[in-house]
């Protein structure tokens, strides 16, 4: 049985220009970037547009990726939330004209809900879910987060931290069960 | 210590993550981690608590997504994006630009023919002045020739050619002489006909008698007796030749 490419060793593939490797990338990570990206724009056309510019971007901008700065997950997550916010930014052609600020009008009339939280994430308490909801899946800064959610930025801050520090333990957790239940079957 | 307390107070390891930190914060944090193991292994940490966060709340996309990216990318040159008001645009550009080019050659067409028309124009106005001008010295003659005032002279061929004819018409009244040379037998090119008046015994200068004209306007001589034509080199001469001299009539 074959071993499964690293994203070290697909990113190298993808630096020489290889696109079996972006695709194997896009199969990797296109369902995680499209939960990001359709929570952001709340329009399932346009975040489909937006998928693919994002995995474009990745192709033309490979070799400037620095693995010893972080996971590729996350270099990658950055281009898609930008290319979000520059969509979001401008009106869409054709269709709507009104100045639209980032985060004004998110809530367009047609939107399907896609955007439910899951996992570890849906545990949390309503506000906690709700600071890493903002932050994270709808490319809000904190600046513009406390103030969506109506809290002093320091709560919101220590509202940021402590979902984490919950997440974290969430996740811990899971990691010791699955080792214990490793250890067991060993 | 300091840095490390700022970035955990400030929570710039996970603004960092969001890209949220301006560019001298994000050197700063960059250096933070890469010398301190501690901030290092916190920053790994969050990259994959938030990276799990992420793909349990993945969204699968719709197949055909990763089938136009494959498209756009075997073929770069063209850019792919369906069902957006992108493509009614270039679709309207295309149009626009269609018509534009239509209108535009109707335009010069049209451009060309209103120049054409503009020199036909000014090409039938100053045939209609020259016709004018014509008319009007026609007219002139006309009247000039049946006034009553007017008496013609036939100078018929005497010396040179019996079969020379000339008629001059003269109106002492309006002191005016037109010539018909029509019936003077043509002459070489170094050669003309040329009128004189004859006012006591001295001949002056009419004018010459080109013979491819209808009728000639010449000099009018007072108290001339005689009218004589003679040939003369090409151009005149201020003397008769009488040795050539074709036709006469007394007045």
């Amino acid at each position: 049985m074959s071993k499964l490419p690293t994203d070290n060793d697909l990113m190298t593939r993808l630096a020489n220009g290889d696109k079996q490797a972006l695709y194997i990338i896009y199969d990797r990570y296109a369902p995680a970037l499209y939960g990001v990206i359709l929570r952001m724009c709340r329009n399932r056309v346009q975040a489909e547009d937006l998928l693919q510019e994002s995995f474009v971007k990745i192709w033309q901008n490979a070799h400037r990726y620095d693995r010893t700065k972080g996971r590729f997950y996350t270099w990658a997550y950055r281009i898609a939330k930008n290319i979000g916010l520059n969509a979001l930014r401008k009106p869409m052609p054709l269709i709507q004209n009104e100045d639209l600020s980032v985060h004004s009008n998110k809530e367009d009339a047609t939107t399907i809900d896609y955007t439910g939280l899951n996992g570890a994430l849906k545990k949390l308490e309503p506000h906690h879910q709700k600071a890493i909801e903002l932050v994270y899946f709808r490319g809000y800064t904190h600046r513009e987060a406390h103030e969506e959610m109506d809290v002093p930025l320091g709560t919101f801050k220590s509202y940021v931290r402590q979902a984490l520090k919950l997440l974290r333990e969430s996740y811990g957790t899971e990691l010791m069960i699955t080792w214990s239940i490793l250890q067991i079957l060993a | 210590m300091m840095d490390k307390k700022r970035i955990h107070e400030e929570g710039l390891l996970e603004k960092y993550l969001l890209d949220e930190l301006s560019e001298n914060d994000r050197i700063f944090v960059e250096k933070a981690i890469a010398d301190d193991v501690d901030l290092k292994q916190q920053f790994i940490q969050l990259e994959a608590d938030f990276e799990k966060m992420a793909f349990e709340n993945a969204i699968v996309p719709d197949p055909r997504v990763k089938t136009m990216l494959q498209k756009r990318l075997e073929e770069p040159k063209k850019l792919i994006y369906y069902r957006t008001p992108l493509m009614i645009a270039a679709g309207l550009a295309l149009l626009f630009m269609l018509t534009t080019f239509l209108m535009y050659n109707r335009w010069q067409e049209s451009q060309e023919r209103l120049n054409l028309l503009q020199t036909q124009t000014n090409s039938l106005q100053e045939r209609l002045v020259v016709l004018e001008e014509n008319y009007q010295t026609t007219n002139e003659r006309l009247q000039l020739i049946n006034a009553p005032s007017t008496v013609p002279f036939l100078l018929k061929g005497q010396v040179l050619d019996q079969d020379a004819r000339a008629v001059a018409y003269v109106n002492h009244q309006n002191k005016l002489v037109v010539v018909n040379p029509k019936g003077l037998p043509q002459l070489p090119e170094d050669q003309t006909y040329q009128m004189w008046g004859d006012v006591d015994g001295e001949m002056i200068s009419m004018g010459l008698l080109p013979t491819d004209k209808d009728l000639v306007m010449l000099k009018y001589i007072d108290k001339a007796e005689s009218l004589n034509i003679t040939i003369e080199p090409a151009g005149g001469n201020d003397h008769p030749t009488v040795e050539k001299l074709v036709s006469y009539v007394t007045m």
